[in-house]
């Protein structure tokens, strides 16, 4: 195992959001408010151990963790279990916070898969301070996104089974816009500006057509239909809740695609 | 055949006709049932080019798809797909679309000015696509990007197209740190307009030098295919049969080195990166700049007096026989040279860039307007 003090935090972190997703499955069946308090106080220990091991790396690195998968599926997961443990006091969302535990376990999981080597010194192309900007605000958006997937599915899942142990379809629907409404235009402020401009200094054009610009533009143009379809046409429900799952899922092929696509970006995430 | 009383009634009908096709599809293009439509029809064939690599040789095709396939693929323009006709069709539809709403949008604005911030983010939010599609339009028509078509060498000189200048290579190395780790690419140059000097620049990744509209990147940077820092070469006498003497030594181009134990010495005199041989001059070259068979030059002393100078190519060792030398030598390793290199640029015409960036920065604040000013629908 790994002594690297980042590393051991992270590993602190990773089995306090394990432990804080079985208290969340148990809580699930019993609903007691002791379970509850375990569930979130383990959450937060991770969440605490996470953000320590993301100050660890920016200090050891010289630079904002954000260069790698490994960073950026950390950053991802700690701005998503934030989002969560935020909610924790909002009437009626208590229920929701609950699953903050295994969106750190998957971010955190698929972080591991990759190599958590700190690199202190940066590639050329990613020495540009626009590196922060792009990547830290699309990540935040993400993890809006990342809170929107979680609200959406409960939704569906109340939907096919019953709402007896969630939060009313109202709260749902309302978490997964409100979380849309806070990413959509952070990501497209990092994602598509911030990345634009650094493109055109980094490499002659703004814009290219690399598959994960492109797959970005999908993830743009499925939340744009969705906000659409819930401004304009006022729906509501289960196929909005479909349309922003189907935008995480989206938004994961984009941050971890472009390892099996290649171009431009298959230096980074 | 038709007389004026045909004509008299056929061209208000013609007219009325016209009149009542464009409704209907003024009604259709500015519905959101369309606007949505034409949004998921994006996102499909966007998709498509994610998923099917782009601008590749139509063998590449073929080779992932079969033969059918891939010649399908290349054929219908799936290989090159956010250049056909039918996605420019629906880029273009999703722009007349979204600017009509918009003129829509204005009017009732005016008419009904109440919950002004979120209105107004919502019409920049629609505006941008417009400038966003035009900054496409102005780059596609009059832009242009591609690499350099050679590598250059210090003391080189290259037109940049259409730019009505040239450049000067000044010096071209790749820097590292102490730790060995790569730290950046450099390529120090000056600019000239009809043959005089008018600016000197450095050129870097992330810092490209921009004259007279265009772009010159820094697209890529190669160690020097002439010289090397150092060369590593083994050496083998055989001092006894059983026992021979092996030595390995770190050789700088152009310096004698003893070999420790014998009255050898040697000296590495060239390198080549990827050496080839011309058998009518009978001269040793490069056959490209790529270090794919470096070999050096060596000269073999003995007590001082000339023994033998010879090629050696690293690991091609007992491709051949040395058997009238007094030792054996391989080349096992060298540095590159990086400080005397070879760099690439790109050239890049980008006219629609500040457009675009005006675009993106109005749908930016058009959407933080219209999301976190507006109370989401459906609250009281």
């Amino acid at each position: 195992m790994d002594t690297r003090p980042d590393m051991v935090l992270f590993w602190i972190a990773l089995w306090s959001y394990l432990a804080g997703t079985v208290g969340a499955c148990i809580y699930a069946g019993v609903r007691k408010p002791s379970v509850r308090g375990i569930v979130y106080g383990v959450t937060l220990v991770g969440l605490v151990s996470q953000t320590i091991a993301l100050g660890v790396r920016w200090v050891a690195s010289g630079h904002p963790p954000v260069t790698g998968p490994f960073d950026y599926m950390l950053l991802l997961s700690w701005a998503a279990v934030l989002a969560f443990i935020v909610m924790w006091r909002t009437k009626g969302l208590e229920l929701l916070t609950v699953f903050a535990a295994p969106v750190g376990v998957l971010g955190m999981g698929v972080a591991s898969l990759f190599p958590s080597r700190i690199e202190q010194q940066l590639i050329p192309a990613l020495q540009s301070y626009w590196l922060w900007i792009h990547v830290s605000l699309a990540a935040l958006g993400e993890a809006a996104f990342a809170v929107s997937f979680v609200a959406a599915v409960m939704y569906l899942i109340g939907d096919w089974r019953g709402w007896e142990r969630l939060p009313d379809k109202e709260t749902l629907d309302m978490v997964t816009y409100r979380a849309i409404g806070v990413g959509f235009p952070l990501f497209t402020i990092g994602a598509l500006l911030a990345g634009a401009i650094w493109a055109n200094s980094a490499w002659g054009a703004p814009w290219s057509w690399d598959p994960k610009e492109t797959s970005s533009l999908i993830v743009w143009l499925v939340y744009a239909i969705y906000l659409h379809a819930r401004f304009v046409k006022g729906w509501r429900g289960v196929g909005t809740a479909r349309l922003a799952v189907l935008g995480f899922l989206m938004t994961l092929f984009t941050v971890l695609g472009s390892r099996f696509l290649g171009g431009l970006h298959s230096y980074g995430v | 055949m038709l007389g004026p009383i045909p004509l008299v009634i056929l061209v208000p009908l013609i007219f009325l006709a016209a009149a009542l096709f464009f409704q209907k599809f003024r009604n259709w293009l500015t519905s959101m049932r369309t606007a949505i439509r034409l949004l998921v029809a994006m996102a499909a064939v966007s998709m498509i080019g994610v998923l099917v690599g782009q601008q590749l040789p139509p063998e590449a095709y073929t080779e992932r798809y079969g033969d059918v396939l891939g010649l399908f693929v290349f054929r219908s323009g799936l290989a090159n797909v956010f250049r056909t006709w039918y996605f420019v069709l629906l880029g273009a539809l999703i722009v007349v679309s979204t600017v009509t709403c918009t003129l829509r949008r204005i009017v009732r604005l005016v008419k009904r000015p109440g919950r002004r911030i979120s209105a107004t983010g919502s019409l920049l939010t629609h505006l941008s696509i417009a400038l966003i599609a035009a900054a496409g339009l102005v780059t596609a028509l009059t832009g242009f990007r591609y690499p350099a078509p050679r590598y250059l060498e210090a003391g080189d000189v290259i037109e940049v197209p259409e730019g009505g200048f040239s450049i000067r290579v000044d010096a071209a190395r790749t820097e590292f740190t102490e730790e060995g780790s790569l730290s950046e690419y450099l390529t120090d140059v000056t600019v000239f307009e009809d043959g005089t000097e008018v600016l000197k620049q450095r050129i870097e990744v992330n810092h490209p030098l921009n004259h007279r509209g265009i772009g010159v990147y820094q697209y890529e940077m190669l160690p020097s295919s002439r010289s090397i820092q150092h060369a590593f070469i083994g050496v083998v006498v055989p001092v006894s049969e059983t026992a021979p003497l092996r030595r390995d030594i770190t050789a700088v181009p152009g310096e004698i080195v003893q070999i420790e134990g014998t009255d050898l010495s040697l000296k590495v005199l060239e390198f080549l990166a990827d050496f080839t041989y011309d058998i009518e001059t009978g001269t040793a070259g490069l056959a490209s700049i790529r270090h794919d068979n470096p070999a050096v030059l060596v000269q073999l002393l003995e007590a001082g007096e000339l023994v033998a100078e010879r090629w050696f190519f690293m690991g091609h060792a007992g491709h051949r026989d040395d058997s009238d030398l007094p030792c054996r030598i391989f080349f096992l390793d060298y540095i590159p040279d990086f400080d005397d290199g070879l760099t690439r640029f790109e050239f890049a015409k980008q006219p629609g860039t500040p457009l675009l960036f005006a675009g993106l920065g109005l749908l930016s604040l058009g959407l933080c307007l219209t999301l976190w000013t507006r109370r989401p629908p459906g609250v009281a």
